[in-house]
């Protein structure tokens, strides 16, 4: 009987649920961020223009060749969607062929060519124009078009990201607008005030510090976008940012939490959810190998591995990052965010340990030989300085708490807030015992080589370790399985304790309830804001605009 | 028309008001001395995860920070900092300010041109600049030179007050009176004109004690000033700012501190005032 | 008028030696333009190159100042680095509502202000005035952003009777009748005005309270009671004019926050003024557009020292200008 009456239930509810979902017309979204986007455009988006509010924007106004499916390995070519590019194959193992869909079109109604993908690709390339981009793409050997629709991308080396190379960093412009200005003048001309791209949404207006619109394109060639109305709308502070969420003025913000607080006070609305993503964030205390007074030479203290080691156990750093995140963070192993696949595979960081963190440092020699509560060897105290950038009040607050639970052990930890550019200065040039860094990683593992490896760029602290290097250089070219070498790899850095790896947090954003098809990318989280739509009968008088 | 400053002090100590601001302030400075031996180590974080951000109850009156410390000892600890930075550098500043003004209002001509453009030529330079120069070059600054220099940048705007006010006054009776017996320009700048630009100068202390207190906190920012975990009022008050609507204690209570502090400097002020006021009888 | 020539002079050569004094001090400060891109996406030494070169910061110091000046003579304060977008658009285009903003809570807290002080200088010593006045005190010992955060709360959120945040309701459509445009700038005005007003408006009627105390028993006050006249002439003619020394004073200390805002109100407001601008480009050393906005704030330092000057002559005839 029961069974008899839920199926009837059933029954009648399914059309009120189909309803429910079935999606109102117009629709708008106000999203909250932190900066405004004033260069939307890509290969502009270097050196300082290298925002997230302009790469944001320019993910709305300009479409790449294939993206990747949420939580496919980027070195799987199988684990990406069309985009521009209707199909793709591999002619050998160092050339990629690009077939771009016809139907694809510039907001000013031209066709996206080949001539577009190879131009684009050519001042992507060019080190003089976008250093960083040059440097992502130093793999790619040549970019050519065979006719109107087929690119062909070779390499010079045959690697497991050739994929991710050729869609990932490079978003197409047009060709018939750009390639007769000169490539330092785009940034103050006409194109960047009211960018033309290729996208589900195009420019409408700016509003100087304050709000940038932009409209659907009706006529997108992968499908009508099921939202009429976008505004990105600024507001630097974060507490104006919870605020305008709150009041009902806007209707969705990536990084809710830190701080919690802010959970809880989405949920009383009721009016919100939240969802995660994989983030790209990664948070350690970093330890000088060297002097910082002479950068010859190794550090003091620090040079001893036994030191790094017994630190990072005296930390509880499972409840430092529930302090802040929630559970909306893990303590990662090894350099890796969540955004990172790698991070599924590898095994669990270690807990706090105070016992065996006692036992190292005596065995490194350190001793509380005169009773004041830090400890000495030789006469010196074992005592450190951390440079925290006063930008982040979370950062300097799990700063105090380290120096707290250090304090525990006997060293001694002073906190050094530094002004950000004045930290940067100090922490680039190596001048310091420990470092707060925090790392926006991409989502490819060759992130890693930068910062983890004997001559990488971003090296600061001048940690080395030839093993790591090779297991890196060797998994990194892998095709196939390479999980297993990365993960040897990243016990190695873990074992040799370059740094305390603190916190791999989720990207929390909130969403009004009102949307339905929400698909959220990491990285990017509204990379795929043309899916979503407004449930009938729940729309707001702001979302009853028509597409024109 | 002349009334030492013993004279004024005392006459200020006489009136209600002043008594009852000397008290409150006593009240206040005794709170930073002795209550922290009385109270829960400002320091201690006895549990991150679950015991931050507490309300306030019996076990912590003023609740708990961010960090799980207890907010009642870090203001009682915090007073030391702040009340320190505010006596010293307001007192420099306002000396400083007072001097300035006079001579300039008082002589006037080139001598007035000269300063008034300094003191303008060093308002339009951004002050954060010098503070991040030094900064770079004196890392370990002592608490000490971070009042005074707090002190040495914070008079440019009493000495317009200041000059202003002689300004008006210098072609006043008692002056003019005091010139045709041949006294001294010192004597008429120390003994004539300062008493009376009491007024102005006394107003700016008092505003100054709230803004030097907060100031302290905006420089530790910049790596000047108290590190952490070492508490300071404005430093507190900064920290909660974030969590200003989840957990209002954070940073109510420093700022209940501030305006105190405030309102007994402004008591004792007033009184002052109306006790070096000349034809106050 | 020979003096306010001089005057002027004086304050155009002061106002231009700060400027190339803040052009060499903030070079010569710690961090520079690419500092901000290195902590969250790393730069190899070359790419740092590249971008010096692009942004002239290879050049060196006396070129880039030569550069500077030539450029500024000619209202052209180069491109920001920050922004990728010339300074002067984006000064100009942030100045309105600095503008807007600071006149509006100028004219509330110098006019209310004083009349409020003068008003307590002659209810001295009453409850109603000793309360007035510890409010208004405590509201000046109170953070900007707290009253701020509050009001924000209290009136934007709780009540929804404002908009909680920015100076134009995105929504609004462009073509929209100006009436209803202005009437909602007006309604994003009130929240940020009001907060700056109530937390400034301390120091004026302080200083006005005590003026006044001060100017009732001066000796011409006295004679012109002596002389009968209306008591109401006496306080609000002679007294009042006399005790605007120090407003006055204040006003013109206080003039360049017109433009250069105030950081921590414009930001939890999210009000596109001068202010939260200048303070982002600071940490970002964004030198062209700190210098474009460090020339217009020293230009009203200067100004607000010159108009309190000539205000002084106006109010009391007996000051020798100076």
């Amino acid at each position: 009987m029961r069974r008899l009456i839920s199926i009837l239930a059933a029954i009648l509810l399914l059309p009120i649920c189909a309803r429910l979902d079935a999606q109102a017309p117009g629709g708008t979204i106000v999203i909250v961020t932190g900066e405004q986007a004033t260069v939307p455009v890509p290969t502009l988006i270097e050196g300082a223009a290298g925002t997230r509010a302009n790469q944001e924007l320019a993910d709305q106004l300009f479409l790449r060749l294939a993206v990747r499916k949420p939580g496919r390995a980027t070195s799987d070519e199988k684990g990406y969607e069309p985009q521009l590019a209707r199909s793709w194959s591999r002619r050998d193992s160092l050339t990629l062929v690009f077939g771009l869909d016809p139907r694809a079109r510039w907001h000013d109604g031209k066709p996206v060519t080949a001539r577009d993908v190879v131009f684009t690709f050519g001042r992507a390339r060019d080190p003089q124009i976008a250093p960083s981009l040059a440097a992502q793409l130093q793999h790619v050997r040549d970019v050519r078009a065979e006719g109107e629709y087929r690119v062909v991308i070779s390499f010079d080396e045959v690697y497991g990201e050739q994929f991710f190379d050729a869609t990932y960093y490079v978003q197409p412009i047009p060709a018939h607008l750009l390639a007769s200005l000169p490539a330092d003048n785009i940034s103050r001309s006409d194109f960047v005030r009211a960018p033309v791209g290729d996208g589900p949404y195009r420019f409408v207006r700016s509003v100087p510090g304050e709000s940038v619109e932009l409209a659907a394109e009706p006529g997108f060639f992968l499908g009508k976008p099921g939202l009429a109305r976008v505004i990105f709308r600024t507001a630097t502070d974060p507490a104006a940012r919870m605020n305008l969420l709150l009041s009902g003025e806007a209707d969705a913000m990536a990084s809710v939490v830190p701080p919690m607080s802010n959970r809880t006070r989405l949920e009383r609305t009721g009016d919100f959810r939240l969802i995660t993503t994989p983030s790209d964030l990664l948070g350690y205390l970093l330890f000088n190998y060297r002097n910082p007074a002479d950068t010859s030479r190794p550090h003091p203290i620090l040079a001893d591995a036994r030191v790094r080691q017994a630190m990072t156990l005296a930390l509880d750093r499972h409840a430092m990052a529930l302090s802040q995140f929630g559970p909306y963070s893990v303590v990662p192993f090894g350099p890796v965010s969540q955004m990172l696949w790698l991070g599924n595979v590898s095994p669990k960081a270690p807990r706090q340990n105070v016992a065996r963190a006692r036992a190292l440092l005596r065995e490194a020699g350190w001793n509380d030989s005169d009773g004041d509560g830090t400890l000495d060897r030789g006469g010196e105290p074992l005592s450190l300085s951390l440079i925290v950038p006063s930008s982040s009040i979370m950062r300097r607050d799990i700063g105090v708490m380290a120096q707290e639970q250090l304090r525990q052990v006997g060293v001694r930890l002073e906190v050094i807030v530094l002004e950000r550019p004045v930290w940067q200065e100090r922490f680039v040039s190596g001048r310091f015992d420990v470092a707060f860094g925090a790392l926006r990683q991409v989502p490819s593992p060759s992130s890693l080589i930068d910062s983890w490896t004997c001559r990488g760029a971003n090296n600061v602290s001048h940690y080395c370790d030839p093993a790591v290097d090779s297991l890196l250089s060797t998994a990194i070219v892998t095709q196939g399985n390479a999980a297993p070498m990365f993960v040897d790899a990243l016990s190695r850095i873990e074992q040799d304790a370059p740094a305390t790896f603190l916190y791999a947090p989720l990207e929390v954003i909130a969403v009004h309830k009102r949307y339905a098809e929400v698909e959220l990318r990491d990285g990017s989280p509204w990379l795929m804001l043309w899916h979503w739509h407004v449930r009938r009968g729940q729309d707001l008088p702001r979302d009853r605009v028509v597409i024109h | 028309m002349r009334l030492p400053a013993s004279t004024a002090i005392r006459r200020a100590l006489a009136a209600p008001r002043g008594r009852a601001g000397v008290m409150a302030l006593g009240a206040i400075v005794l709170f930073g001395i002795v209550a922290p031996f009385a109270l829960p180590d400002p320091f201690a974080q006895p549990d991150i995860v679950t015991g931050a951000m507490q309300a306030p109850s019996a076990l912590h009156p003023f609740g708990t920070d961010q960090l799980s410390r207890d907010v009642l000892s870090r203001v009682a600890t915090g007073a030391r900092v702040s009340l320190a930075v505010a006596a010293v550098a307001v007192a420099l500043s306002m000396t400083l300010g007072a001097l300035v003004g006079l001579i300039a209002g008082y002589l006037g001509g080139a001598v007035d041109a000269l300063l008034m453009r300094l003191v303008d030529g060093a308002m339009a330079v951004p002050r954060l600049f010098v503070l991040l120069l030094l900064v770079a070059a004196w890392e370990r600054m002592p608490l000490v030179a971070l009042m005074l220099m707090i002190g040495a940048t914070g008079w440019l705007g009493t000495s317009r007050l200041v000059r202003a006010e002689v300004l008006r006054l210098k072609d006043a009776d008692f002056v003019r009176g005091a010139e045709a017996l041949g006294a001294r320009s010192g004597r008429i700048m120390f003994r004539h004109l300062l008493p009376n630009t009491m007024g102005p100068l006394l107003v700016a202390a008092t505003l100054g004690v709230g803004d030097v207190i907060l100031l302290e906190a905006g420089l530790s920012f910049l790596g000047m000033g108290v590190r952490p975990p070492t508490p300071s009022w404005g430093g507190m008050i900064l920290d909660g700012k974030d969590v200003l609507t989840a957990a209002p204690w954070v940073s109510i209570f420093p700022g209940l501190a501030i305006i105190a502090t405030v309102l007994a400097v402004n008591l004792f002020g007033d009184a002052l005032r109306a006790a070096s006021d000349p034809r106050e009888t | 008028m020979r003096w306010l020539a001089g005057r002027v002079g004086q304050a155009i050569v002061t106002a231009a030696l700060a400027v190339v004094l803040a052009f060499f001090l903030m070079r010569a400060a710690p961090g520079d333009p690419l500092s901000r891109l290195g902590d969250e996406h790393p730069l190899t030494p070359q790419q740092v190159q590249v971008l010096r070169a692009r942004y002239g910061l290879d050049q060196p110091l006396t070129a880039q100042f030569r550069a500077f000046v030539a450029g500024a003579l000619h209202g052209d304060f180069g491109t920001s680095i920050q922004y990728g977008r010339p300074v002067t658009d984006l000064v100009l285009q942030r100045l309105p509502a600095s503008l807007l903003l600071g006149t509006t809570v100028l004219l509330i807290t110098f006019v209310l202000g004083s009349w409020l002080g003068a008003a307590q200088a002659l209810r001295a010593g009453s409850a109603t005035e000793q309360t007035v006045g510890a409010l208004s005190l405590a509201a000046y010992a109170t953070p900007s952003f707290w009253l701020g955060l509050v009001l924000a709360w209290l009136v934007g959120i709780e009540w929804r009777l404002l908009p909680a945040a920015g100076m134009h309701d995105p929504l609004l459509a462009m073509d929209a009748p100006w009436a209803t445009r202005a009437l909602d700038i007006a309604r994003h005005l009130i929240l940020p005005a009001l907060t700056l007003a109530a937390v400034n408006i301390g120091a004026t009627m302080r200083h006005e309270r005590s003026a006044m105390l001060q100017a009732l028993r001066e000796p011409f006050v006295q004679s012109a009671r002596a002389r009968g006249l209306a008591e109401r002439r006496i306080r609000w003619h002679h007294a009042f004019r006399n005790a605007l020394f120090p407003v006055v004073t204040l006003f013109g200390l206080w003039l360049p926050l017109v433009v250069a805002g105030s950081v921590f109100v414009e930001k939890v407001f999210a009000w596109p003024g001068l202010g939260a601008l200048a303070a982002d480009a600071v940490s970002a050393r964004d030198y062209p557009l700190l210098m474009g906005v460090t020339v217009l704030v020293s230009l009203m330092v200067v100004g607000g020292a010159l108009v309190a000057d000539a205000a002084y002559a106006l109010l009391d005839p007996r000051v020798r200008r100076a």
